[in-house]
């Protein structure tokens, strides 16, 4: 891609995406000319609707999904070269893992590192040493050889993030994770992303449509509901802003998490400016 | 005891031995896979699967390959059952995922036109072999080139389970973050349904179409409530087919039980056993925290 900017990490250029439907009359796009970047360092939280195309997004920029117009940069890669130089940690809602498997968390951390590991002798030292790094880095050595079926909701989540951490990837992406957690693991979720992009030098992308999930860890708020309708610092989200995104006036459900009620657009404070991008009707 | 007479005396050497080697190779083979197909839910496309055998076994009747004891004859019977079998496996997928159909009526139209297609072929083919033997499997019907297709089937199996473990346990475990990682996602559902084939066509002649499933799904199940790590699980799951095989072999040589019938007897007698002692641990367990309260 000639028109990504040095220092941009993903960079999201007129993406459309439309799920196959057998009644094509009924097809609907989940996701409209949607351009994006994400800066090399930042944390993005992308924020929208149930519905809104955020996971859409984030299975594109995986590779998981083909059939989009439109292009997608990872680190000058395209989603399919990044996902087979794994560049890219990915860490799903947590549902999707069969937990009955007999594998205790370490084993679980260590798939992210075994791939490409020739079957007939163990894992490197080097491998071994980043799965230690990252069950360390997420806080669970105190649990690494309980069976994975046997841990709280939070400690599954710290062994998914060391399992994508495990490969050393520069780009992690995180869907949903603050879903089936309390306020107290919320609020220890948004401490751990922010050590562990201290400590390693991550590009992190987070999928929430819960703006507290976005706002507590994030450096900018990209607003997606079908078509992006603001990238800005999470304390320009206006109530005017948020109703656009959620079709519905939901500044009061986020009540205090939201700092200023004013227009960003209008507003003079430095801390606020950010980038204000809005999609156009096409 | 009929057993130590017919693994020693010459003259049954040739009938009992071949269903003997068979068997051993099929416990080692079922004992790994057998914990994929539990864990994975595979059990009733196994099913389906085993009964599209039948399907295939029609059509080896039509083309004179069934009971005529030939290593030609043998090995042909195994090419087509398992290129059916493949078949109907692959078919199942794609009514699944793009035919519109569900999963299980896929399985179960699959499994059904399979066993009455089967059904009909062998009528007109009139084969000399019962169909008793092909449904339940029979000792008779194993010969040495049986036994020596399914020791290299079990070398082969064992050997890509080993050889492709860390990719084919992170697809099973997480499917959505392997592919994400590179893992190629039509390629190992194609792996497991070849190797759910090879597996049931494998057993089949020992443990027939019918019951060739009981093989990869028991010592998978048994193992699974005895432990919950995986260089245990393992053990235990090869522990459970040989015992499952080798006392259904023991129960059809002294009793003169049709073999599949016998295998699955003592594999669901074991799960039995299991699942019993855990309700007995659980009992008293409840009963030291009541005294203790």
């Amino acid at each position: 891609m000639s028109d990504v900017p040095p220092g941009v990490a993903v960079a999201y250029r007129d993406v459309s995406f439309a799920y196959p439907s057998p009644d094509r009359a009924d097809r609907r796009p989940a996701l409209e000319h949607v351009s994006l970047d994400v800066r090399v360092g930042e944390r993005l939280g992308v924020l929208g609707p149930n519905g809104g195309g955020k996971s859409t997004l984030l299975k594109l920029t995986l590779g998981l999904l083909d059939g989009h117009s439109g292009t997608i940069s990872i680190f000058g890669m395209s989603p399919d070269e990044a996902r087979r130089a794994r560049v890219v940690g990915y860490v799903p809602q947590r549902v999707e893992a069969e937990l009955a498997f007999p594998l205790t968390a370490r084993q679980v951390a260590e798939m992210g590192a075994g791939l490409g590991v020739s079957a007939w002798r163990g894992l490197p030292r080097d491998r071994r040493e980043a799965v230690g790094e990252a069950m360390a880095a997420v806080g669970a050595e105190g649990f690494a050889d309980r069976p994975i079926g046997r841990l709280s909701g939070g400690q599954l989540q710290r062994v998914m993030i060391a399992r994508a951490l495990a490969c050393r990837p520069r780009l992690l992406l995180l869907d949903e994770p603050t879903v089936g957690i309390d306020v107290a693991g919320q609020q220890q979720f948004a401490e751990l992303l922010t050590r562990l992009h201290e400590r390693m030098a991550l590009t992190v992308m987070v999928v929430s449509h819960d703006l507290r999930t976005v706002a507590a860890g994030c450096d900018r708020v990209a607003c997606l509901s079908r078509t992006l309708h603001s990238h800005t610092d999470p304390r320009g989200l206006t109530p005017a802003v948020l109703a656009e995104v959620f079709r519905h006036d939901v500044a009061a459900i986020f009540g205090d998490v939201h700092v200023d009620a004013h227009a960003a657009a209008g507003c003079s404070d430095p801390r606020h400016s950010g980038e204000v991008t809005r999609s156009e009707e096409r | 005891m009929h057993t130590f007479t017919y693994l020693t005396d010459p003259l049954y050497r040739d009938l009992y031995w071949p269903a003997v080697l068979t068997g051993l190779a099929l416990a080692g083979l079922c004992s790994m896979l057998s914990v994929l197909v539990v864990l994975k839910r595979l059990a009733f496309i196994g099913q389906g699967v085993s009964h599209a055998a039948f399907g295939g076994v029609g059509v080896a009747a039509m083309l004179g390959l069934v009971g005529t004891g030939t290593a030609a004859a043998a090995g042909g019977q195994f090419g087509i059952v398992l290129a059916f079998c493949v078949g109907a496996a692959l078919l199942i997928g794609w009514l699944s995922e793009r035919g519109g159909t569900e999963a299980d009526t896929a399985i179960g139209i699959v499994l059904v036109g399979s066993m009455g297609l089967g059904a009909i072929l062998l009528h007109h083919a009139r084969s000399t072999q019962s169909w008793e033997s092909f449904l339940f499997g029979a000792i008779i019907n194993v010969g040495w080139i049986d036994a020596a297709i399914a020791g290299g089937v079990a070398v082969v199996v064992l050997g890509v389970l080993v050889a492709l473990r860390r990719p084919l346990v992170f697809w099973a475990f997480d499917r959505a973050v392997a592919r994400s990682l590179g893992v190629n996602d039509r390629a190992m559902n194609l792996l497991v349904m070849v190797l759910l084939a090879v597996t049931t066509v494998t057993a089949m002649k020992l443990a027939g179409v019918v019951l060739a499933t009981a093989l990869l799904v028991l010592p998978g199940a048994i193992a699974l409530r005895l432990s919950g790590r995986t260089g245990a699980v393992l053990g235990w799951a090869g522990i459970a087919a040989l015992a499952g095989v080798v006392g259904g072999l023991v129960l059809s040589f002294e009793l003169d039980w049709p073999t599949g019938p016998a295998i699955v007897c003592v594999l669901a007698g074991l799960f039995g056993v299991v699942k019993g002692w855990e309700g007995v641990r659980g009992a008293m367990g409840m009963l030291r925290g009541g005294r203790a309260g």
